[in-house]
């Protein structure tokens, strides 16, 4: 009777008094992933992870937990443990016992409750600092000892929410490495919510990209950034260009598109198309190949192809992003910065193209 | 440098003006009260000297032990009634509810004096009072039943009824620090609604819980006032009897030794009730591991 599946959401619903927050959410989470919660500020990232850890009673719809309708069980009584983004850790105990809290509720003896606490530091390396208070530890020393407090019992899935937001950039990317490994090392599922994209994308194997209290679009992060399936998602992960333009012919894979002066060709996306319909085009800065143009020479914008004037350059370390004016829109074309490479210079003509299969049509 | 000394002369300024208070108001006073408890007094006069025997005098009278234990007994039922009623208060007012509507409500109380409550209370409990009218009406008793004024029973509940809101007040603010986050950390790690409330939220308001405890049990078993007008001849306390060696009979020295003897027997009470909290694994900053 093991189901690959350790949480299970079916239509949940939840409204605050007359505000409605998640709309009718499904949701399965896979044992041992790192799933991610991802969405803009007030979307409903917290409010469902609460759900989840049973601080927040489901409107309408089911929660189950390793197959079991977990819905009307007190968080004390769900095999879930969360991380509190500001950690909450008791500043009337030390780091030992804070972390030994879930384990004297249980009423281990105290041998094996040492053992584990001891056990659990290490992992988290912190272990000779069991006698410190909470008030000698620094943020991301406190954000270990509250995932060590979380993970001693032993959850089956841990839940966090923005763990990281209060650490400063530097610690942000150690921790998360050291989430990694965690995860890798306790094999336990992790539900991670976040309104960062880099964060979502270095850590997930999956995304809940979620928008409005509903549920834009799931799947891994390579997906998510290739194949976004709506507006939103496209300009949510990564940089992107957004081109918009009528339909003027739709064949069975292909679409063709009119943007500003010329046509574009783009693999139909599966959702049917009106002849003049309004739709946009996504096009990531990376997948531009961007050429000089003889000044006055070559006129006009050709199949997937737009003409224009570089307006900005901006180095970043290893990389390079130019903007580029054109008829229709300021666009952005990214490079590697390589030894020999040729470096376009500000008010430069070029002409950006790109592949049909680089640009994503979207309807929505 | 400069600025050292600058924020020096600051801090300074910021306590003296309490600091000038209380060494004014109560630190002199209260040296010159001790030198005076081993002074003499015959016929009105004080004469100074150094003798325990106002000391020896108060320990060695029977009576003082059972008036000191009215005190006590005064102070520890008020402040045991006190913090256990308000205490479930502040819980419903921090954490059931958002407005402060109730809070408020209780706080008004205040306004009105402590002798008028000490008299209301009268009219509530005498025998022609609310009360013994009810129970009478009601055919309950046939007789007023004069054991609710004039008694210790009064005396508590007048007390409890004017320290309430001072405890209402130190306890909310305590539990106002106790964040929400850290009671449903405390749920979300296996704790029931008891274990949150005795491993976390009472070892989190340790100070205000002691605090509230220890102001309401020093005013009540210190008052003289209440007991005076409510609690009969069983209800006679120390205080009251070291207010009359001040105001009628004059002998300063024997109210000030007895005075002392009383912060003795509170202190006592406050260490006792430290230690309690401390075998009950309330207070904080305990290590339970080794
Ligand atoms: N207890 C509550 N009562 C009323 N409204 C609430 C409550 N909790 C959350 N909300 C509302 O629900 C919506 C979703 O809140 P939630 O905290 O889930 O957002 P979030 O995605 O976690 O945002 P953030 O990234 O800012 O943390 C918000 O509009 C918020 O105002
Ligand atoms: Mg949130």
């Amino acid at each position: 009777m093991s189901t690959p599946n350790i949480v299970e959401l079916y239509g949940v619903t939840k409204a605050f008094g007359a505000l409605t927050v998640l709309h009718d959410i499904d949701l399965t989470i896979q044992q041992g992933e790192i799933l991610t919660l991802l969405g803009p500020s007030g979307c409903g990232k917290t409010t469902l992870m609460r759900i989840i850890a049973g601080f927040e009673a489901t409107t309408h719809g089911r929660v189950t937990i390793q197959g079991a309708d977990v819905s009307y069980l007190p968080p004390d009584k769900r095999p879930v443990n969360m991380v509190f983004q500001r950690y909450a850790l008791f500043p009337h105990l030390d780091v030992f016992d804070n972390v030994a809290f879930g384990l004297r509720l249980k009423k281990w003896p105290k041998e094996r409750i040492r053992e584990a606490v001891q056990h659990m530091l290490h992992l988290v390396q912190l272990g000779e600092y069991g006698n410190r208070w909470i008030h000698e530890l620094s943020g991301g020393q406190a954000q270990r000892v509250a995932l060590a407090r979380a993970l001693v019992n032993s959850p089956s899935v841990l839940l966090l929410d923005e763990p990281l937001a209060a650490l400063d950039l530097k610690i942000r990317h150690h921790m998360l490495a050291e989430l990694k490994r965690i995860h890798q090392e306790t094999g336990t599922t992790f539900i991670y919510v976040t309104h960062d994209q880099d964060e979502a994308t270095i850590l997930s194997d999956r995304i809940v990209l979620m928008n409005k209290g509903r549920i834009e679009q799931i799947g891994t992060p390579e997906e998510m950034y290739a194949h976004p399936r709506s507006l939103f998602c496209a300009r949510f992960l990564g940089e992107t260009n957004i081109l918009t333009g009528a339909v003027r012919a739709a064949e069975t894979d292909t679409t063709y598109v009119d943007v500003g002066p010329g046509t574009v060709k783009v693999p139909a996306n599966g959702a049917a198309v009106a002849i003049g319909q309004n739709v946009s085009l996504a096009i990531r800065p990376e997948a531009l190949q961007v050429s000089r143009l003889a000044p006055g020479g070559a006129g006009g914008d050709g199949v997937n192809a737009l003409d224009g004037v570089v307006e900005d350059v901006v180095f970043m370390g290893s990389r390079v992003v130019y903007s580029i004016r054109t008829s229709v829109e300021t666009i952005k074309y990214q490079e590697t910065r390589s030894v020999d490479g040729i470096m376009l210079a500000k008010g430069e003509p070029v002409r950006a193209s790109w592949r049909p299969d680089a640009a994503v049509l979207l309807t929505h | 440098m400069m600025k050292g000394r600058r924020r020096e002369a600051m801090g300074l300024a910021l306590v003296a003006p309490s600091f000038l208070f209380l060494l004014v108001f109560f630190i002199v006073p209260a040296v010159l009260l001790f030198v005076c408890s081993f002074w003499m007094a015959q016929a009105f006069k004080l004469i100074p000297a150094f003798t325990f025997d106002n000391y020896s005098r108060a320990l060695s009278a029977s009576g003082f032990y059972l008036l000191t234990w009215n005190a006590l007994k005064n102070g520890l039922c008020t402040a045991v009634l006190t913090v256990g009623l308000s205490f479930p208060a502040a819980y419903f007012i921090v954490y059931r509810t958002r407005g402060n509507l109730l809070f408020y409500l209780i706080l008004v109380s205040w306004f009105s004096s402590y002798l008028v409550r000490i008299y209301a209370w009268r009219v509530i409990l005498g025998s022609n009072g609310l009360i013994n009218t009810t129970l009478m009406q009601l055919g309950l008793i046939s007789q007023p039943l004069e054991v609710l004024l004039f008694s210790p029973f009064a005396t508590i509940l007048t007390l409890t009824h004017i320290m309430l809101p001072f405890a209402l007040l130190l306890l909310v603010s305590a539990l106002r620090d106790v964040k929400k986050e850290y009671v449903e950390a405390a749920r979300d790690l296996g704790a029931s609604n008891t274990e949150v409330l005795t491993r976390v939220i009472l070892p989190m308001c340790y100070k205000g819980l002691v605090g509230a405890f220890m102001f309401t049990f020093v005013i009540s078993a210190g008052d003289f006032v209440t007991p005076q007008l409510l609690g009969g001849r069983d209800g006679m306390t120390t205080g009251i009897l070291i207010a009359n060696q001040f105001r009628t009979a004059g002998n300063w020295p024997f109210g000030a030794a007895m005075a002392f003897l009383l912060l003795a027997a509170f202190l006592i009470v406050y260490l006792g009730f430290v230690r309690l909290l401390d075998l009950l694994r309330l207070a904080p900053g305990r290590r339970f591991h080794d």
